[in-house]
């Protein structure tokens, strides 16, 4: 009786965790047929139709231990005002929710960018905010990279 | 008092068959037991418990398969460049914004460091003097 239960917790867990793998994809995906919002989404599908050396590239920064483990990028920008304040918001909530674990934090010339992450086995994501004067822009970067991934792209 | 109604109750003819309806009476209420006892043997509890939690899955199953029938294109998940240089191109942007802005954070940390070295270095310094 004991194993049946126990099968049927690990079945009901593996459920919930598949469900949950694309968790923070689908967190960003209500801004794809919001009013005033642009959202942008590119899959891994189309990082490898580009070939295999067309990774991006930055100078003197090591890009493709974080790209070769990318599975999704979303890119979510607004310039109108109600549409900017409910985008931040939203992102206010989703880290709170998701638990999410301010990286950095970087305030210059009227600008605030807040950089966040999510490291798990199945699925991570960073979240990185972009406030300006008259815009906001997310970008969310899904797949199943370490933070030790992100950081190789300091210099 | 015992002895006499033993006795009397010896007198009392025994109807004709009644031994033998008995008895067929406890055969057939033996086998009905015995055909209980066949029925819980085919559905242990395990198999209940099984057999529920294969019901609940099936539930599930259907209903978000048909949940899922409902919006079968989720444009959120689509591309939303059909050209691979074209996505290629915006998502090298935005990693090279990821990678500007941590090195901005970055190289305010070492700002940040370089002065805490050179304070360390002219506090040790002063140390030595007063030594």
């Amino acid at each position: 009786m004991k194993t049946i239960a126990i099968r049927i917790l690990l079945v009901v867990a593996m459920v919930v965790t598949s469900l949950q793998a694309n968790a923070q994809v689908k967190a960003f995906e209500k801004y794809a047929d919001m009013k005033n919002v642009s959202y942008v989404y590119i899959s891994k599908y189309m990082f490898s139709m580009a070939g295999k050396n067309a990774a991006p590239s930055v100078p003197n920064v090591n890009m493709k231990s974080l790209t070769n483990k990318l599975t999704g990028i979303q890119l979510i920008n607004s310039d109108e005002k109600a549409a900017r304040t409910k985008l931040k918001n939203d992102v206010s909530s989703i880290i709170a929710r998701d638990k999410y674990t301010l990286l950095m934090q970087v305030k210059e010339d009227g600008d605030k960018v807040d950089i966040y992450y999510h490291v798990d086995k199945r699925n991570s994501a960073v979240v990185m905010l972009v406030e300006e004067d008259d815009e906001v822009n997310v970008i969310v970067f899904s797949g199943t990279f370490t933070l030790d991934d992100v950081m190789k792209m300091t210099k | 008092m015992d002895k006499l109604n033993w006795k009397e109750l010896e007198q009392i003819p025994i109807p004709e068959g009644l031994e033998e309806r008995l008895s067929a009476k406890i055969d057939e209420w033996e086998r009905a037991e015995e055909q209980k006892k066949a029925k819980r043997l085919m559905f242990p509890k395990p198999m209940r418990y099984a057999a529920i939690a294969a019901c609940i899955a099936l539930v599930f199953g259907v209903g978000y398969y048909f949940l899922s029938q409902k919006d079968p294109v989720n444009l959120a998940e689509q591309d939303t460049y059909q050209d691979p240089v074209v996505a290629q191109r915006e998502a090298e942007k935005a990693l090279n914004l990821l990678a500007y802005n941590l090195n901005k954070g970055m190289g305010q940390l070492e700002k940040a460091k370089a002065i805490s070295d050179r304070t360390e270095t002219t506090l040790n310094k002063q140390l030595n003097i007063l030594k």
